[in-house]
């Protein structure tokens, strides 16, 4: 009886602050999704108003007329799509070897893949551009997602999942004449599906988010991505807010959509339980 | 043997990178096989233009920000225009934004990838300039009998001259001015600003049409680098002196930084510099908007903002103090020192820049002011309305002042930030203006003496 | 026998680990190495890179004389002794509870993530309305608790506090969710056992979910601490590094001598001070991690 209490109040007391940690999360959010509705004075107003005087749904039609939304929707979705599938793959491969594959070294060499996080994009960037136009990769697609593929930050968070991966259940595998492919292909990565499904989201955002790399290796429309689009929206002397948050809006769409897709397989019990 | 396979493959790696670097080498001192990419296709063209003169058009690469935030369509029809007139010619232009064109643009350079022409500010103009990555247009001028420069209105014009060479054309340019509420001056009684103001006539007024009751503004101008140096120089100051030595810290200075505080502080017609509703983006627009400042320093690029304003509105030039003095912002377009269609390339600069049809667009769209000095061309955007005194636009560049880059241009970005980091500390009186224009003195004569 | 399957497994792990090191080399360790080189150049970004001239150390003792760069390094350290403990604390607490069985879950787990795919520049201008001194929010609800709330983002003391506060606004649903899918491997019978034993919700919490979460644990400290020390979109976007210097940080000093100063070799010497800092800081915590991260369950 007491147990039951007890649970009830935990749970209500759950729900409460997860609700207000909720309202504090998503307040600006709302906030700028109202904004994509707003004029272009409205939007900067203080003290802001909550909802627009009047909803101007011209404004996503207005962003039309500043970059071909379209394509450039296309071409960010094409791109991270393939970016993000390239990316699992190559991680996954990779943090196999750092979790299970032992070899001599081996520690350098992941200390090598952390060690390219830990410089700021700003000074390679221009040492990658001269790679590329080399490489005559400058303006093609290939060129946008080349860079986005090999990820340390993948490859770490992945390894990190597979060492907890007991050892015992890959030597049950080879014992039954696994192969190395076999092992990682149909037990490792059954096993770390929530991390890869977390990964996904990761790829996808930082494929979807990144601005500075097209901005530089791209000069044609057809190739351009939605942030470069949105940063068009932005004038020398002014920015209309409203586009700039409609823009935003429609940006914000497809990673949620990736989100909700992936949280599926944030569920409880699907992975160790079954196994052990 | 964890860090030696470590170190080597830094050592591979780098090896790896020498071995492109000479190859580069041999390329460029080889020459003309293929020294960059871009002008690739154009180089082949002007080969063939030199054997047979029946000919494929040229291909010029233009790099522009201004087109940004939605002239896109403007600078097409302009392209457009110039290639039906000129067959022979292609340009292939590019749009950047502002905040990301300095990064865009050296990093095609540092590449070896500039585009044949491209768009430049008068503070960067100074610094490329500088840096000896313009083509010096004096010879191409003097030989171009179609060309006469007094097309151009002679200071911007003459802005875009370095040491004596003309390297690049005056595209169009901006300017504040006094921009006032007319309601708001009739409700009080109180008399139209006009040229013959200065700042005490400006502080009457403003006293005057203040009313804190309804929370309206007497006169309203931001605090920041940029309309500092434009205030010392209404006041007789400036930043450097003739011979290029900073004068930052002088009396005149002083008193006019303590003016641009006391405006607010002291006689409270201003809103206090603590009042952090106008650190907000746009908020002095929207306080105008809403009728809530009676006269403001803006720029003229806010005029389609108030198009809709409920309150009847104009322009004046801004009251100064022993002098007049206003903002120019020139944008003008040069060419890379590197170009091989430097003709295909003038023939652009000039429709471009002063061409009818191309002026004519520019105006019409609302895009920018050209610097053109004929002023029938320019009764078309004179007689865009509000607000009824438009030619104070042009009036106002009787008396501009141009940023003061200074003698090396190059260090423009970090002279800024070192009086900037100071207007800072005296903005909310943590030290006196006195000690923080010093502190700026010695900021930049480090600076320069670098 | 024993022989054949080394010979595999070296295999493997070639196999397995080429194609990353590959595009490792290529696109990460081979612009390293140029930026390194570049480091001890005073390129400017306006001269072709093959015409580079080398002016040895000069750029590395710039880094730590240069008054600008000497307390963007400063900054960057109160952002990150402000920033991780309590990302890294509360993050745990929300993983936890984003992890219980309720109804609602779903949209819960929504929410959180909400903030980190939202854009900077979209939530800046409300972030600067909740901060403002006079009509905020923020300092409403501190004037609620007998407070008064200073003028965040125009106060040299405070701006900075600002800034770590909306950063774990933005990144809490981040590391939560990294958490939370961390927490999907542990087996629910651990917590029946406890609660056999009649284990408290807190000892559980130290006893069971932190050393079986460890391994995602550290990975959040670590990325968190990289990510850090490269602290930049959030001060250029709320106050572009001021008020007087106040929210600099070393990438923004990166950013601006690259691109704006045109002093690329001092950028890439500051980056590689930065780089020999968060190295070392690495280093050091895969040192400690033994002492507390569980792989082995």
């Amino acid at each position: 009886m007491k147990g039951r209490t007890m649970a009830a109040i935990r749970k209500g007391l759950t729900h409460l602050i997860l609700l207000a940690v909720s309202v504090m999360l998503v307040f600006p959010f709302v906030w700028m999704v109202s904004g994509a509705f707003k004029d272009s004075l409205e939007v900067v107003k203080m003290p802001p108003q909550l909802l627009p005087s009047h909803f101007r749904f011209e404004n996503f039609v207005q962003i039309g007329e500043f970059f071909p939304l379209y394509r450039f929707l296309l071409n960010s979705v094409g791109i991270a799509v393939v970016t993000t599938a390239l990316q699992l793959i190559v991680c996954a491969m990779a943090a196999y070897v750092f979790a299970k594959i032992a070899f001599r070294g081996r520690q350098g060499v992941f200390m090598l893949f952390l060690a390219t996080m830990m410089i700021p994009a700003q000074v390679t960037l221009v040492p990658l551009f001269i790679l590329f136009s080399h490489m005559h990769l400058l303006n093609t697609y290939a060129g946008l997602i080349l860079p986005g593929i090999f990820s340390a930050y993948g490859t770490f968070l992945l390894r990190q999942n597979m060492m907890t991966i007991p050892n015992e259940l890959l030597e049950a595998a080879f014992m039954d004449g696994a192969t190395y492919y076999r092992v990682f292909w149909s037990v490792m990565l059954p096993l770390v599906k929530p991390v890869l499904a977390a990964l996904s989201i990761f790829a996808f955002m930082s494929s979807w988010n990144s601005f500075l790399w097209p901005l530089i290796s791209t000069n044609s429309k057809e190739l351009m991505t939605l942030p470069l689009g949105l940063s068009m929206l932005q004038g020398k002397w002014s920015t209309d807010w409203n586009l700039l948050m409609a823009g935003n809006v429609i940006s914000f769409v497809p990673i949620f959509t990736v989100y909700l897709f992936a949280q599926r397989y944030f569920i409880k019990g699907m992975t160790m339980t079954g196994i052990k | 043997m964890v860090k030696q396979s470590g170190i080597l493959l830094l050592i591979a790696a780098m090896a790896v990178i020498s071995a492109c670097g000479s190859n580069n080498g041999n390329d460029s001192n080889g020459n003309s096989s293929s020294t960059n990419a871009s002008t690739n296709g154009s180089s082949d063209a002007s080969a063939n233009e030199s054997q047979e003169p029946a000919k494929d058009p040229v291909t010029i690469k233009y790099l522009t920000y201004t087109a940004n935030g939605g002239q896109e369509n403007t600078l097409k029809s302009m392209v457009e225009a110039f290639e039906a007139k000129n067959p022979d010619v292609k340009v292939d232009y590019e749009v950047v934004p502002y905040a990301d064109y300095d990064t865009k643009l050296t990093t095609l350079i540092s590449g070896g990838q500039a585009p044949d022409v491209y768009e430049l500010g008068y503070e960067n103009f100074r610094k490329y300039a500088g840096k000896d990555l313009l083509l010096d247009l004096t010879p191409i001028i003097s030989a171009d009998s179609s060309f006469d420069p007094s097309t151009y209105k002679k200071l911007a014009y003459d802005a875009f001259n370095y040491n004596g060479k003309q390297m690049g054309v005056t595209e169009s340019f901006s300017d504040v001015v006094l921009f006032y509420n007319k309601d708001l001056f009739d409700a009080k009684g109180v008399k139209y600003p006009d040229a013959s103001w200065t700042w005490k006539e400006e502080l009457d007024a403003a006293q005057k049409l203040a009313d804190p009751a309804n929370g309206v503004w007497g006169t309203y101008s931001p605090f920041q680098f940029y309309e500092f140096y434009k205030t010392i120089a209404q006041n007789g100051g400036g930043v450097f002196d003739a011979s290029g030595n900073p004068t930052i810290n002088s009396q005149a200075n002083i008193d006019a930084v303590q003016w641009m505080i006391d405006k607010a502080e002291k006689y409270k017609v201003s809103p206090a510099m603590n009042d952090d509703t106008f650190s907000q983006p746009d908020a002095d627009l929207n306080a105008f908007m809403s009728g809530k400042i009676a006269m403001a320093r803006f720029g003229i690029w806010n005029f389609s903002r108030f198009k809709d304003a409920k309150f009847k509105w104009d322009i004046a030039l801004e009251p100064g103090n022993t002098q007049k003095a206003h903002h120019f912002f020139a944008d003008g377009i040069v060419a890379s020192k590197d170009t091989k269609q430097a003709e295909a390339v003038w023939k652009f600069m000039k429709y471009f820049t002063s061409d009818a049809d191309s002026v004519n667009k520019r105006i019409a769209a609302g895009w920018s002011v050209p610097a053109v000095a004929d002023d029938a061309v320019l009764d078309a955007y004179y007689k865009q309305a509000p607000p009824e005194s438009k030619k104070v636009v042009i009036d106002a560049l009787d008396s501009l002042v141009l940023p003061p880059v200074g003698p090396k241009p190059e260090k423009w970005g970090e002279l800024q930030a070192a009086v900037t980091e100071q207007l800072d500390k005296a903005k909310f009186g943590k030290i006196s203006v006195k000690e923080a224009l010093d502190n700026a003195q010695k900021s930049v004569a480090d600076l320069l003496s670098k | 026998m024993v022989g054949q399957r080394n010979w595999n497994r070296r295999m493997a792990a070639f196999v397995f680990l080429l194609p990353a090191v590959l595009g490792l080399i290529a696109f990460q360790l081979l612009p390293m190495a140029s930026s390194v080189v570049v480091s001890f150049s005073d390129w400017d970004l306006l001269s072709k890179w093959t015409d580079i001239h080398f002016i040895g150390w000069s750029n590395y003792a710039e880094v730590f004389t240069n008054e600008k760069s000497y307390m963007s390094i400063k900054n960057v350290f109160i952002f990150l002794i402000g920033y991780m403990p309590v990302i890294t604390v509360l993050g745990i607490f929300l993983a936890v509870l984003l992890n219980r069985n309720i109804r609602g879950m779903k949209l819960y787990r929504a929410a959180v993530f909400i903030p980190v795919i939202t854009s900077w520049v979209a939530v800046s201008i409300i972030w600067r309305w909740l901060l403002n001194g006079q009509s905020g929010v923020v300092n409403y609800l501190l004037s609620l608790a007998g407070i008064q709330g200073p003028i965040w983002l125009q106060s040299e003391h405070w701006a900075m506090v600002a800034i770590i506060f909306v950063s774990i606004w933005k990144d809490i649903g981040f590391v939560s969710i990294i958490l939370l899918a961390g927490l999907q491997d542990i087996s629910d019978d651990y917590y029946e056992a406890a609660n056999l034993d009649g284990a408290s919700a807190w000892s559980q919490l130290w006893r069971i979910t932190v050393p079986l979460l460890s391994p995602t644990l550290f990975f959040i400290v670590t990325i968190s601490l990289i990510n850090s020390f490269q602290v930049f979109d959030q001060v250029l976007i709320m106050t572009n590094g001021g008020p007087a210097g106040s929210t600099s940080t070393i990438v923004e000093q990166v950013y601006r001598n690259a691109f704006q100063y045109n002093k690329m070799g001092f950028a890439a010497a500051q980056s590689w001070v930065l780089f020999g800092i968060i190295f070392l800081v690495t280093i050091g915590m895969q040192r400690l991690q033994r002492r507390w991260v569980v792989y082995e369950r």
